[in-house]
């Protein structure tokens, strides 16, 4: 169905091609998952099936791609709208107009198919994608999830042969993610569709591939294979095959099904490990003190964590014993109460992840934390201040965010200018925002000053703003989101960064869907439903007895309360005296 | 840059439009006293404001023939819902409209065929947005769509940078947007039934009266307003100026709209 | 389609017009926007063919009931009584021009007499202040409510018509304008989102989130965002196949080319001649005849786009209906015009009274017709 024949890209200005010596097919009716790390190239391979590169992009193809039998070089991309769906990272970027039932049909309008025939799609694919009810609905109404099978099912009305998806669900929710996902695996089952798609959270998306092709990395050639074949040899995989590679399983469980029915020696082992130690570290993470989580997991990529920081970034003294209090605290914002008594406490030095459905209130308590929304009842204090009520220039050095959308924080055209701005807002030493910046990054050192922060991967970007955020020193660190559209070497860098402020003495908390980073960092655990906590406690309490908010080690190891692998192989690597 | 080329064809068909938006717009002093437009000096305003819904279409119709392609066609929205966006920021506020510079800047970036057709586009999506769809609108399509285009004619597009460019810039902003202000009142003097006011226009005046009369109108009207306009337009192109310049300048070459596209067999 | 093999390909294939339509509709069809306008437009026409006021403020009645009764729950329905505020703010600029700065219309009721002031020789004998008569305001007032009701006419169809749906009756040869507009209209309320959000943002950064600075520096970020999005929008236009294009005969090119362009230079010959003294002959023809042949080169040229149009507004008998009964209200007056002058303009020297005629009072009530004959609004969900 999509044949790619000894395929190298080189852009315009670019002196070594970005991808090289691609040649595989994905073959009719299958689901193929691309996978590597950041800047291998994976979105232009995504990209020239639909001949928007060249085409669109500029530059230079070498070799040939086809397309059910299109030759993209014959066929520009508006000629292979009817065979090649293509959905890209951010669905809002991707609507033409306005409401759902207009843009499921704007594909077709374009492609000037008869009305009765888009009448008669429009509404299939709105059974389809279970949209009938919000048909009318402008699209800025909708939520993430909502919007992503929105986009998918714009570009499904052709009805295309081949499906072209790049993250789809990086942004999305547990639930939403799957509500996407089980869509792709009913068009794969029942409608034959061919699927080529790129994801990072492999944890999610794995189960459904038929095969996988991995970019192991720049310039690198692909290797098309079964899934166990590839994860045997990829760089980047998901904590259950992770956890397969401790205990040396093979063939590697790609399912936590698949691990589980593994698993028992492995209980058995970690059962005996752990108690062979000492009790209070048999129950290791459950409810550890911070002191005692940041000393025993070392994190997985970062062997030279102790080099983190040449500079110790001490978080400025606090007035009050508490980072931050919240006392019954709600907030209404017509129509909805967006939160409803809702009563926390911060201490130094613990991080919390807060965790929920899109819209059940996580970066709306954010936003309280910073002030940017005035508490409708109840008390908010930070650092011992009412925060809607602290002029910024001294809100900053109590309490700092870093937003969903790192951009946002950014207003400068080079690095350079960015710092320097931080230096002086927050009345720091100049030069204290670059250090940082180079601290949380050290491949940073290689980006000119020069660059405009706009130009900058996603996780260079956010480390950018970290720092920024970072230089006013606060002692209360907020992130919301943080790692959307990271791939696993730089989650676990961020990782690292968080653990060893959290270390320092920063309060952190996160709004985040990525259950496997809260897994890894996180001493508490804040559940929050339609405006309300419904859960607070020690990680390992919280997680485990949850089943969507559950990360993939701690399913395969209940009832015993493991999160990590890092923790597995901690334990592990300390032998009791039987085994 | 010249991101909407504008072929032979597109050129007449501006030209000839243009010719005939001057008409519409200068007939009280261009037609003598004989002609039929004096003759039906009330319905003239409404006829010129019909024919020029036309003469709009059939420009739009044109250019976008000779090529309008995705690129130029995704940024013509998001400028024009930025300008349109920016439209009523300043429409309580004495002139305050930084609209205009948002034009001057867009012609001068990417070209007089873009710069026409965005300031149209910007006035009929604003109008459609705020409801404000009316006779005038045809007029202000029109005079915006000069406004940005002549922006783009400027010389030195390739080789002028920096200070002087800033300065040339703020001279034609300056002078442009009292000249935009000049041409909507123009566009709507001659509504004034002439025997309702002095300032009216007269079918029957001589010329040079006329002009006293239109030149009493401004002054009671929108001087104030015209002057906000272009001072506002000046200082916002110092201040935001080459920064907005560099954005544009770094969005055309992200948008790759010149770089080749070639095939290599293996 | 490039092969036909597949099993859901053929079911494609046989993809031939159904029996009867899928009934899908959760909501009443609305009335096509273009009747609207040509309704509205059409009293704005029989509101220039008089003075009277007593006319005029039927006229002003009928279009306000039919809006109170139609008028949708959406945003740009609001902008009628924002054009009933420019009306009332042209009429009050007439009147004070008319006081300020007096009339030619010589009259003998003075009112009041302001002090004045002398202006220099070029002025044309324009004077500022003098005598302020009843003849010179009620004739400016006359005048003004002309223009307040052709205003609020206009203001009428704005509320009535839904924008986006008129942008779907473009025709074919706007085709990519038409897109460049509604991504505009998509996106200018995300654009204030972002300014709304940046502006917040600037807290984080320790900087007033609030005033005119803060404004002007979130400004460029929020630009460089816009952007950076067209970019991302276009590569996404172009793979869901915006900008095909159908095959257009090359003779069926060069006559759209010749016909545009005639019709234009036609357009150009008729206007020169409406301008010149010698030219009242031929202006209006040519003019005529310059309009036909660029309209018939606009629907020429819409070939060369094969777009279709989901769900098209149908022009059915309501929308005959509703312009019908605009039209007549415009006929009839413009046919009272002619024939009744002095009850459509009622004398200002001497003053007389107004009085209301008959005939074309009961005609404008015909324009009441779309408020019985549309269906009501959908409720706000």
């Amino acid at each position: 169905m999509i044949r790619f024949e000894d395929v190298s890209v080189t852009y315009d200005g670019a002196t070594e091609p970005t991808v090289q010596g691609i040649d595989f097919e994905v073959p009719e009716g299958e689901l193929v998952l691309l996978v590597g790390p950041s800047g291998t190239g994976k979105s232009t391979i995504l990209n020239s099936v639909s001949g928007l590169v060249p085409h669109f992009t500029g530059g230079t193809l070498r070799g040939r791609v086809t397309v059910a039998g299109r030759d993209t070089r014959t066929h520009k991309p508006r000629e292979l709208a009817d065979v090649v769906g293509t959905v890209g990272q951010d669905p809002l970027s991707h609507f033409v107009t306005d409401t759902v039932e207009d843009e499921l049909a704007y594909g077709m309008e374009s492609l000037g198919l008869p009305p009765h025939v888009m009448r008669r799609r429009v509404e299939e694919t709105l059974d389809l994608l279970g949209l009938t009810d919000l048909r009318a609905r402008p699209i800025s109404t909708l939520s993430g999830g909502q919007q992503q099978r929105v986009a998918i099912g714009s570009v499904l009305t052709p009805h295309p042969r081949a499906l072209i998806l790049d993250e789809p669900t990086s942004a999305l929710d547990p639930a939403a993610a799957e509500e996407v996902l089980a869509v792709l695996q009913r068009l794969v089952h029942d409608l034959g569709t061919t699927i080529l798609m790129a994801e990072h959270r492999l944890e999610r998306v794995i189960q459904y591939a038929d095969q996988i092709a991995l970019l192991p990395g720049p310039g690198e050639p692909l290797s098309l294979g079964t899934p166990a074949e590839i994860m045997a040899v990829s760089p980047v995989y998901p904590p259950v095959v992770d956890l397969g590679r401790v205990a040396g399983w093979s063939p590697l469980p790609l399912t936590v099904r698949d691990a589980r029915r593994r698993a028992s020696d492995l209980r058995q082992r970690l059962a005996q490990a752990a108690g062979s130690r000492a009790a209070g570290a048999a129950r290791v993470g459950a409810g550890g003190t911070p002191q005692a989580r940041a000393s025993e997991t070392p994190p997985t990529a970062t062997p030279t964590r102790r080099t983190w920081f040449r500079s110790r970034i001490t978080p400025s003294p606090l007035p009050s014993p508490h980072a931050a209090e919240v006392q019954a605290l709600s907030i209404h914002r017509t129509p909805t109460r967006a939160l409803t008594d809702v009563t926390l406490t911060l201490t130094p030095g613990e991080t919390v992840a807060l965790m929920g459905r899109n819209g059940a209130g996580k970066s709306t308590l954010l936003n309280t934390l910073v002030g940017l929304i005035p508490p409708t009842s109840g008390t908010v204090l930070t650092g011992g201040t009412i925060p809607h009520r602290t002029p910024p220039h001294d809100l900053i050095r109590r309490v700092g965010l870093v937003p969903q959308e790192p951009r946002d924080l950014l207003y400068a055209d080079t690095i350079a200018a960015e710092c320097e701005a931080a230096d002086a807002d927050a009345s720091a030493a100049p030069g204290t925002c670059r250090t940082l910046v180079t601290d949380l990054l050290p491949g940073m050192t290689g980006v000119p000053d020069d660059t405009h922060p706009r130009d900058l991967s996603e996780g260079q970007r956010l480390a950018l703003a970290l720092a920024v955020v970072l230089t006013a020193r606060p002692p209360l660190l907020l992130l919301d989101e943080p790692t959307r559209g990271l791939d696993y070497a730089a989650k676990a860098r961020l990782a690292a960064v968080l653990k060893t402020l959290a270390a320092e003495g920063h309060a952190i908390v996160l709004a985040t869907h990525d259950v496997e980073l809260a897994a890894e960092i996180a001493d508490r655990v804040v559940l929050l439903a339609d405006g309300e906590i419904i859960a607070d406690g020690p990680a390992a309490d919280v997680v485990v007895a949850s089943p969507s908010f559950a990360p993939q080690v701690s399913k395969i190891l209940a009832p015993q309360k493991w999160l990590t692998v890092a923790q597995v192989k901690a334990a592990l690597g300390a032998p009791g005296p039987r085994s | 840059m010249n991101v909407i080329h504008l072929g032979p064809r597109s050129i007449a068909a501006l030209t000839l439009t243009s010719a005939v938006g001057v008409a519409a717009l200068g007939w009280p002093f261009l037609a003598p006293p004989r002609s039929q437009l004096t003759a039906h000096a009330t319905d003239a305003p409404w006829l010129f404001a019909g024919l020029l819904i036309l003469l709009v279409v059939v420009v739009a119709a044109t250019i976008s023939e000779s090529g309008l392609g995705p690129k130029a066609v995704a940024m013509l929205g998001v400028l024009a819902a930025t300008g349109a966006a920016l439209r009523p920021l300043g429409a309580g506020t004495a002139g305050i409209e930084p609209m205009f510079f948002l034009m001057v800047l867009s012609g001068r970036v990417l070209g007089p065929g873009f710069g026409f057709t965005l300031g149209g586009v910007s006035m009929f999506a604003s109008a459609l947005l705020t409801g404000g769809v009316g006779p005038w609108m045809p007029f202000q399509m029109l005079a915006m769509g000069w406004f940005a285009m002549g922006a783009g004619l400027l010389p030195g597009a390739r080789r002028l940078r920096g200070r002087t460019e800033l300065v040339l810039l703020a001279v034609y902003g300056f002078l442009a947007a009292f000249a935009y202000g000049t041409i909507t009142n123009l566009a709507g003097w001659p509504f004034l039934s002439g025997t309702a006011s002095n300032i009216a226009f007269q079918p029957d005046g001589s010329v040079p009266g006329n002009l006293a009369r239109f030149f009493l109108y401004c002054v009671a009207t929108s001087l104030g307003w015209d002057l906000g306009r272009a001072l506002c337009t000046v200082v916002l192109t110092f201040t935001l100026g080459p920064a907005v310049l560099r954005a544009l300048r770094r969005a055309t070459r992200r948008a790759a709209f010149e770089s080749a596209v070639t095939f290599e067999p293996r | 389609m490039h092969s036909g093999s597949r099993p859901q390909q053929q079911a494609r294939a046989s993809e031939t017009p159904p029996p009867a339509p899928p009934r899908h509709r959760t909501h009443p069809t609305p009335l096509h926007p273009a009747a609207w306008w040509l309704w509205s437009l059409s009293l704005g026409i029989a509101a220039t063919r008089t003075t009277n006021p007593l006319l005029l403020t039927l006229l002003i009645a009928t279009s306000a009931y039919v809006v109170a009764a139609r008028r949708p729950h959406t945003p740009w329905a609001r902008s009628y009584s924002a054009f009933v505020k420019l009306a009332l703010a042209v009429l009050l600029i007439r009147l004070a021009f008319a006081v300020t700065l007096g009339s030619p219309l010589p009259g003998t009721h003075v009112i009041v007499t302001l002090p004045e002031v002398p202006l220099p020789d070029w002025a044309q004998g324009i004077r500022l202040g003098g005598k302020v008569t009843a003849e010179t305001l009620t004739f400016a007032f006359y005048d003004g409510l002309k223009l307040a009701t052709l205003l609020i006419c206009v203001g009428a169809a704005n509320a009535l018509a839904s924008p986006t749906r008129l942008l779907k009756s473009l025709p074919g040869a706007l085709y990519e304008m038409g897109v460049a507009v509604v991504v505009a209209l998509t996106f200018a309320p995300n654009l204030i989102a972002d300014i709304q959000r940046l502006r917040a943002a600037r807290r984080l950064r320790g900087r007033p989130d609030s005033g005119l600075r803060g404004l002007l520096q979130v400004g460029l970020p929020v630009l460089e965002g816009a952007l950076e999005r067209s970019v991302a929008l276009a590569a996404a236009m172009d793979a869901r196949g915006y900008g095909r294009t159908a095959d257009v005969p090359p003779r069926v090119r060069r006559t759209t080319n010749t016909l545009t362009l005639g019709g234009l230079l036609g357009v150009c010959a008729g206007t020169y001649g409406l301008l010149t003294a010698e030219g009242g002959t031929y202006g209006i023809p040519v003019l005529l005849a310059g309009v036909t042949a660029a309209l018939a080169g606009l629907r020429l040229g819409g070939r060369r786009t094969p777009r279709t149009r989901y769900r098209p507004d149908p022009w059915g008998a309501r929308a005959w209906l509703v312009t019908a009964s605009g039209a007549a209200v415009a006929a009839a007056l413009a046919w009272a015009s002619v024939h009744d002058p002095a009850a459509l303009h009622p004398g200002v020297i001497p003053l007389t009274t107004p009085t209301l005629p008959l005939y074309p009072a009961a005609a404008i009530l015909l324009g009441l017709l779309p408020a019985f004959v549309t269906t009501p609004p959908e409720e706000p969900s």
